[in-house]
């Protein structure tokens, strides 16, 4: 391995805008790390480059452990946004700059010039200063200068972020070609998706300090895993549906099985389906689609933008109860585009219905969908739907906050027990001193995930993540994995060991551990800290908790009964944090 | 109709677009400024130092006083503007590199030799450094005498000069951007070297700028200077409080002669900078060295 990242984390002023990232990069693979502004992409290639230390975690390039050697002895190229050549020195002094550092003697010296020269297309430049090139060429010589002293890594921050569209792609061009010729490990930071696919061997996604998916660029175009991924890369309506053995489900309406990719586990629940623009079709009417049918519309906005056609189609009232995850703005409609060929095939006109088919959906391995607020009265629903940390979740998580009327909820009638109506995403309630009876009560009604929220709770800094059932561990990690990737909070996993635990089984603790922490990495591709308390489990979560800086607790469990006794610190009285409490039925052998 | 259309657009496209109005009034402005406040008094300056004979002009101007005054203000000049040149240069690193509280303070500090009145710093350092002053008490015991000696004459003229250059130079440092330092430690050059190739060419020209225009005010100081040197005279005298004591005595073509010569030495001091700064420029565009 080229690069080796194993849970590197840079903190800012407590706060973490690198976030446990833990990654292998191969010789000579082009990689790129594409995330929005503020993800923390830059920081880790900074770092990777030693120019900014980090405060936990470890880096090693060729298989040197590097965290702690010098940027100059670390034996990588790099290249910044603005160029960052020496302006005073020409185009032959920049490139020379390493090699003279490096007392290599002038034939050498000239050698080595030409031949980068050559190689970023710039021959008989040698005598110019900086300012008397245009842009592309300074980068280019940027490139030059960066591989001057043969690095084992190039690194590549958003070189051409300064740059106008035709100079860019002919400089990606080059820059591709290089690459190919040197047979160099690069990493390359950007904010374009475009660009990203036009380079890479592989992306990885980053997003609030944590790097979200890694894959090859059309794997993690047609099978994102996250919302994030999902909508970042290229433009994807999401829609809420429910999933069960027989297929996908939009309302009481099955979409066609063959048209749906993705996880599909026997339980049923609520899934974000992710639609590409592309992948859906229109026709007059539905017997005329050959694909299966969604839902009907009426076109909303059409806009020619050469190869393709922009449509906004809007989703007729009580059709299908096809719901989208968050709707755009003022209406629930579908993004679609369609090529000629479609265009020619069925020509529409704005405010002209049609018939919506999919050809392709691909379903999102999430159990974290949707929240809806129960309370026991309208207005205490309106409340705590409007609690700032809900709709900052929401937001984040593209999602959309339901609201729920919950009889049972108000003091005194608490009869909880019926199940009834399906519970749509996690059940979110407001933490008061009867918490724990909202929590038992909402559980036996049939809700799998229930967020205690305690009023103006601030964003998480901290997620702490424990499960008390084994039965439980593997939902618990996945909803924290699919909460955490909305959050730039570091995870902490927290094992209790009971009192008067033998020191001999001190290391079955570690292993367990160890393992736990391997699973979220590997499955729900979470990075997490893990750290083994010995002692009451709810005593020392509270403990942790206090010690904590706006922490939040997931907490799977999967049994209702023995909760008050089993979480007594925790639970008694008014939830001082947020919480998140997954409960799992233990599976029945069958 | 063609060629109408490009004649009544010719002028328009001769003049330079300018939020300012035209450039025969600036320009008319600016010559008349120049002359009425610059050129004219010194010319009369000069031809009042004409009115003495050659050798009543020597003599005034060779006069081992004088030649002593010359020496203190222009050597004191040099050193205050050098000091100045590191410690400016220090200074202006600190402001611009780092965020430490009650930056802002210490940036507004700095131009506090600018607005006070040159009088009070002067009453001010000689309080402090006085043989029983804050700080010149611990000197004392050293055998550093630093009020009423030449010393004294420095400190005050590095303290006038001091703004000039931190001004200059810290816009200059702004500019240096991280990134150039990063790009030349990737490529494998220590802290020195980057300072050295990087850093300092950069940064130099405004240094020299500073330099020359901390020197020329430090030549011209007279109100700080009179209060801490104690004005004995060939050896704390510097040449502007000559010139005071000769307009006290009335000896106007005496004050004027003294006056030609400074203005001499330091039109030449400074034209040299300035062939030095254009030097060093070419120097750097050519080779980059």
């Amino acid at each position: 391995m080229s690069i080796t990242l194993d849970q590197v984390t840079k903190r800012y002023q407590g706060a973490p805008v690198v976030n446990d990232v833990s990654l292998e990069i191969g010789d000579g693979e082009f990689f790129v790390l594409l995330g929005p502004s503020g993800s923390g992409k830059s920081t880790l290639l900074r770092a990777i480059a030693g120019l900014t230390g980090v405060d936990h975690g470890r880096i090693a390039l060729h298989g040197r452990d590097v965290t702690h050697t010098a940027a100059r002895e670390r034996g990588v190229g790099l290249v910044f946004q603005n160029y960052a050549l020496f302006r005073h020195m020409t185009v032959a002094d920049n490139i020379e700059f390493a090699l003279r550092v490096r007392r290599v003697k002038r034939a050498e010296r000239v050698q080595r010039r030409k031949e980068l020269l050559r190689l970023v297309a710039l021959e008989g430049m040698d005598e110019r200063l900086p300012a008397q090139l245009s842009g592309g060429q300074q980068q280019r010589v940027a490139v030059a200068r960066a591989l001057a002293h043969k690095p084992e890594v190039l690194l590549l921050d958003e070189p051409f972020g300064a740059l106008d569209a035709k100079i860019r792609e002919e400089l990606r061009r080059t820059i591709r070609q290089v690459q190919r010729e040197l047979g160099i490990t690069t990493v390359l930071v950007t904010h374009d998706q475009e660009e990203a696919f036009a380079l890479a061997d592989r992306i990885g996604v980053m997003n609030l300090g944590r790097l979200l998916e890694v894959g090859r660029p059309d794997e993690l175009y047609k099978r994102p895993a996250t919302r994030f991924v999902a909508t970042f890369l290229g433009a994807a309506n999401l829609l809420l549906a429910r999933q069960s053995k027989d297929g996908i489900h939009f309302g009481n309406h099955a979409v066609n099985a063959r048209a749906v990719e993705g996880s599909v586990s026997g339980r049923e629940h609520e899934v974000v389906a992710v639609l590409r623009p592309e992948e859906i079709e229109l026709a007059p009417t539905r017997e005329a689609l050959t694909s299966s049918y969604l839902a009907a519309g009426t076109v909303e906005e059409l806009v020619f933008t050469g190869a393709l056609e922009r449509l906004r189609v809007r989703l007729t009232n009580g059709s299908a109860e096809v719901q989208l995850a968050k709707s755009n703005g003022d209406g629930e409609y579908l993004e679609v585009t369609r090529t000629q060929h479609e265009q020619r095939a069925f020509e529409v006109q704005r405010g002209q219905h049609v018939a919506i088919g999919v050809r392709r959906i691909h379903v999102l391995p999430t159990p974290l969908s949707s929240f809806t607020a129960c309370a026991a009265s309208d207005a205490e629903v309106e409340h705590l739907s409007r609690q700032p940390l809900l709709v900052e979740l929401a937001a984040r998580m593209k999602t959309r906050v339901a609201t729920r009327v919950e009889p049972a909820l108000a003091n005194g009638s608490r009869d909880c027990s019926s199940r009834s109506g399906k519970f749509v995403g996690a059940a979110v309630v407001a933490a008061q001193p009867d918490s724990l009876k909202d929590i038992e009560c909402l559980l036996a009604r049939g809700a799998e995930e229930v967020f205690v929220l305690p009023p103006n709770a601030p964003p998480p800094q901290r997620v702490l993540i424990h499960w008390a059932d084994e039965a439980a561990k593997s939902a618990t990690l996945a909803v924290s994995a699919s909460l955490l990737r909305h959050l730039s909070a570091e995870a902490i996993y927290v094992d209790v060991m009971p009192q008067g635990t033998a020191e001999s089984q001190r290391p079955h603790g570690m292993r367990a551990l160890l393992d736990a922490r391997s699973e979220a990495q590997a499955v729900h591709g979470l990075e997490m800290r893990t750290e083994l308390r010995v002692g009451n489990v709810s005593t020392e979560l509270v403990r942790q908790l206090g010690e904590s800086v706006d922490p939040l607790l997931i907490l799977g469990i999967s049994q209702i009964n023995g909760l008050a006794h089993r979480f007594a610190d925790l639970l008694a009285s008014t939830p001082r944090w947020p919480m998140l409490i997954v409960y799992r039925e233990p599976e029945v052998q069958a | 109709m063609n060629a109408a259309v490009e004649t009544r657009s010719a002028p328009r496209a001769l003049r330079q677009p300018s939020v300012l109005p035209g450039f025969g009034l600036t320009f008319g402005f600016t010559t008349f400024f120049l002359s009425a406040i610059v050129l004219l008094p010194l010319a009369a300056l000069v031809l009042m130092s004409l009115r003495l004979s050659w050798s009543e002009f020597w003599e005034v101007i060779l006069d081992p006083r004088a030649v002593g005054s010359y020496r203190l203000s222009f050597g004191a000049s040099l050193l205050a503007a050098g000091i100045n040149l590191v410690f400016g240069f220090i200074i202006a690193w600190t402001l611009v590199r780092y965020e430490f509280p009650g930056k802002r303070i210490i940036d507004a500090l700095i131009d506090m030799p600018f607005a006070l009145p040159t009088a009070v710093s002067g009453i001010a350092l000689t309080t402090v450094f006085a043989q029983n002053g804050w700080i010149g008490q611990y000197l004392e015991p050293f055998g550093i005498k630093v009020a009423y000696t030449w010393i004294g004459v420095t400190v005050a003229l590095t303290l006038i000069g001091m703004p000039f250059m931190v001004r200059t130079v810290q816009p200059a440092l702004a500019e240096v951007q991280k990134d150039l330092e990063d790009a030349a430690e990737t490529l494998g050059a220590g802290r020195f070297h980057i300072f050295r190739r990087i850093i300092l060419p950069t940064v130099l020209p405004a240094m020299l700028t500073g330099f020359a225009l901390a020197f020329a005010r430090a030549v011209g100081e007279y109100g700080s200077v009179i209060f801490i040197s104690g004005n004995l005279p060939m050896k704390t005298e510097i040449t502007p409080l000559l010139i005071v004591i000769k307009l006290e005595e009335f000896d106007y073509r005496g004050a004027a002669a003294l006056g030609t010569v400074m203005l001499f030495i330091s039109f030449i001091m400074l034209l040299a900078i300035n062939l030095l700064q254009a030097w060093g420029r070419r120097r750097h565009t050519r080779t980059g060295r």
